[in-house]
């Protein structure tokens, strides 16, 4: 019965797992609903403002914002990596990771001197396991990044980026599309002339039609508000998909855990079941056997 | 007793027999009793073993052949003695059956002695104290279990893992390395098996000495068409044929049995008919005395040694179970054939985990060989431990280094497969020797990290480490085209 005492106690761990894997399922599901909205919401005003942007870009050429200035001479860049602080959501960290590594090499072939900033503890973690230098590192935005938080961090990268400390942001994380559709990108949001493009795309029927703006007060004024404005609401959005993505992937990732714990389960149970049936019946032949052979 | 002693048989069961003797002459225990008659124009010739004395002048026998034909009442005659084996240098290149006739269909053969095959196991004082590694070329074999010089290895396995094919590879590689005698013993298996191995040794040469291996080597089979008597006993046979040569000539003898399951499962079979109660699992309750009789003859003396491999059939997957469990105490180096790593494609499918050996220690193979034998069971280990979790929650849970654990381990698992001699015709691979050093370098280098970059398919039947390289190399050269 060695056996299948050693049965019983794989068991025993394999439904405990499942228990914790199916909490983890139910509380995922909670938080992304939440999640989802915030992202949803953000992410009208964040498509209008990098429109207006793109818009205010195109109507007055004899003025640009330095957020919009592309850098001749690329020389120094940021790279900012949305993992998450917890594990238990599958791949998401890993494609993460995977492409931050990707995109670091690339950098390093184009010659550009790069600072890693890091959020989450997981992609921390890895970093550091791979010996790789971090400049910062963050672990307090968890499932509701405020904008006070994130804006934070923009108000330096604007500061750092006008005045010249830096030439290029490039930011690593997981696009939230929809429930079925996430995946992990490394996009350029400094400078800004890449988002107003990117989302300009889809404006372009309006663009086309020569949509013309009055300005009031001065073109310039409004850039000056805008710009910055919108580079801080495409950074927000950014950690907002970030979060929904995580909670997304851990809803998955622990639905099929669970599947997978319940599969093991049963077969386990299975096992033991026979193991068991099999020493009784070998221990009633050998009694049948032995009394027998005493008649 | 120079007159001859004849009885009559006065019951057959299955295949043992009584036979009824003057009460005043009764053939001792173990003594072989011949029946010779002709019953309805079919000569009828078989040899029993006495085993038991009923009282009344009755003794109980066990048949060493079959006794199709036979009827109550035919005269039994008492050899005086138990059954003998011819030994001498006469019996290499033969084939020998249990009661020690040639098989092989080329006339009698020339022998000055003939052996009891009941003897005695060799005195304490007698017993060969050294200790001495046994290389076999083989990579896990030679890291994980290295065998003794002078010892004995058993190769556990359940049905069709690769049992048979992994002992004639330690024949095809110690017998054609070896300068002494070999002698081979089929216990219950397969006759087809048997010729193969026949033919085999034929074609294989000692060396480059141009000589065939079977001219060094006797064979004695008792396979599965024989009686349970037969199979009982041509394991003893083989014994004392291998025992003459380390006695007499003093020289290393290699022994291989196949299977020594079959003889406790011969044991268990003529147990019940003669009137013994089944003990655990239905075993003879002798089956622990049976086996140590055998294996403890199977020893090294100051004189000469017998390095034997055993195969040993493990019933339903279950080492548990007695027979193999009995068999396990008596080796030096202990080799397990899982079936979960035969599911993977990967052979030998040895179990780098269950099997060990009494001398991967450092005291005889020496600290870096131990140290690095050990990271690899440890890697191997922890990554069984990791399976139940990557089975649920997958590999992107595991922490950084379990999953370099993870990495290594799947890569040395691979590592440790390697092309065998014998199957180059259906592998189509090209056998490969590893020598101890290399070995021990190759794995060293894995666990240290070295290799981390070659995908885990290059790592599959190579030898030597940088062939894994190599094979990586070609891999790319064939996906390019």
């Amino acid at each position: 019965m060695a056996n299948a005492r050693s049965l019983v106690k794989r068991l025993k761990s394999v439904r405990n797992i499942r228990k914790i894997t199916r909490t983890m399922e139910l509380i995922a599901t909670g938080r992304f609903k939440k999640a989802m909205d915030r992202a949803v919401e953000a992410a009208a005003y964040t498509k209008k403002i990098s429109e207006i942007v793109g818009d205010l870009g195109r109507a007055d050429l004899k003025f640009s914002h330095p957020l919009l200035a592309k850098r001749v001479e690329v020389k120094k860049s940021v790279l900012l990596v949305l993992t998450s602080n917890r594990g238990l959501c599958g791949g998401y960290n890993g494609a993460v990771l995977r492409n931050t590594l990707r995109q670091m090499k690339q950098l390093q072939e184009d010659s550009v001197e790069c600072t890693l900033e890091v959020s989450g503890k997981r992609g921390i973690k890895f970093l550091n396991f791979q010996k790789i230098d971090l400049d910062r590192t963050y672990t307090h935005f968890e499932d509701r990044p405020t904008f006070a938080e994130v804006d934070e961090l923009g108000t330096r990268f604007v500061d750092d980026y006008v005045a010249g400390r830096i030439d290029r942001l490039d930011i690593s994380y997981t696009s939230f599309e929809s429930i079925a559709r996430q995946h992990p990108v490394v996009e350029s949001i400094l400078p800004l002339s890449n988002l107003a493009s990117n989302s300009g795309a889809t404006t372009e029927a309006d663009s086309d039609r020569g949509t013309d703006y009055e300005f009031q007060p001065a073109p310039q004024e409004i850039l000056e508000e805008l710009v910055p404005a919108a580079f801080r609401a495409k950074l927000f959005k950014c950690f907002l998909d970030a979060a929904v993505s995580e909670q997304i992937a851990r809803m998955v990732a622990m639905k099929g855990a669970t599947e997978n714990a319940d599969e093991m389960a049963g077969a386990l149970k299975q096992q033991y079941n026979r193991a068991r049936q099999a020493a009784i019946t070998s221990e009633l032949a050998e009694i049948i056997g032995g009394a027998a052979a005493l008649d | 007793m120079s007159e001859t002693n004849t009885g009559a048989v006065s019951q057959i069961i299955g295949s043992t027999f009584d036979a009824e003797f003057p009460e005043d002459r009764l053939p001792e225990i173990y003594n072989a009793l011949k029946i010779t008659e002709t019953v309805k124009g079919v000569e009828i010739s078989v040899t029993g073993e006495v085993q038991q004395h009923l009282g009344g002048g009755k003794v109980r026998c066990v048949a060493l052949g079959s006794t199709d034909g036979m009827v109550r009442g035919m005269t039994v005659t008492d050899t005086g003695g138990p059954l003998s084996v011819p030994v001498g240098k006469g019996t290499l290149g033969r084939v020998f059956n249990v009661t020690g006739d040639v098989i092989d269909g080329r006339g009698d053969v020339e022998h000055d002695e003939r052996w009891a095959i009941h003897r005695h196991p060799p005195k304490l004082e007698d017993l060969s104290a050294k200790t001495e590694l046994f290389e076999t070329g083989i990579k896990v074999v030679d890291l994980l279990t290295p065998f003794v010089r002078g010892g004995k290895a058993g190769l556990f396995g359940g049905a069709g893992l690769g049992k048979t094919v992994i002992l004639t590879e330690l024949i095809a590689r110690i017998a054609s390395a070896h300068g002494g005698y070999s002698v081979f013993a089929g216990v219950g298996e397969r006759t087809r098996e048997g010729n193969d191995l026949w033919l085999e040794m034929q074609e294989t040469k000692i060396g480059d000495t141009g000589r065939s291996v079977i001219e060094q080597t006797c064979m004695v089979f008792g396979q599965m068409n024989e009686p349970p008597g037969a199979r009982l006993r041509v394991a003893l046979s083989a014994l004392t044929m291998a025992e003459w040569f380390r006695d007499a000539t003093g020289s290393d003898t290699l022994l291989f049995v196949d299977n020594i399951f079959r003889f406790s499962q011969a044991g268990s079979e003529v147990s019940a008919l003669l009137g013994r109660m089944p003990s655990a699992v239905g075993y003879q309750p002798t089956l622990g005395t049976e086996l140590g009789e055998l294996q403890e003859r199977i020893t090294s003396t100051s004189n000469g040694a017998i390095t034997s491999v055993q195969a040993v059939y493990v019933p339903a997957d279950d080492p548990t179970d007695p027979a193999p469990a009995t068999a396990f105490s008596h080796l030096d180096a202990f080799i397990y054939l899982e079936r979960k790593i035969s599911e993977k494609g990967i052979y030998p499918a040895i179990d780098p985990l269950a099997s060990s050996s009494r001398i991967l220690d450092p005291q005889y193979v020496g600290e870096r060989h131990y140290n690095i034998a050990r990271r690899v069971q440890q890697t191997l280990q922890r990554y069984r431990e990791l399976q139940d979790i990557i089975a649920i929650l997958g590999v992107d849970e595991l922490s950084e280094d379990d999953k370099m654990v993870v990495h290594r381990a799947r890569r040395i698992e691979r590592f440790l497969s390697q092309p065998f001699l014998v199957a180059e015709v259906f592998t189509g691979k090209a056998g490969k020797i590893t020598p101890m050093e290399e070995t021990i370098r190759s794995f060293e280098e894995i666990c240290d990290g070295k290799w981390d970059h070659l995908p885990e398919a290059a790592f599959m039947y190579v030898g030597g480490i940088e062939e894994a390289e190599e094979q990586y190399n070609r891999m790319q050269a064939d996906a390019e085209k």
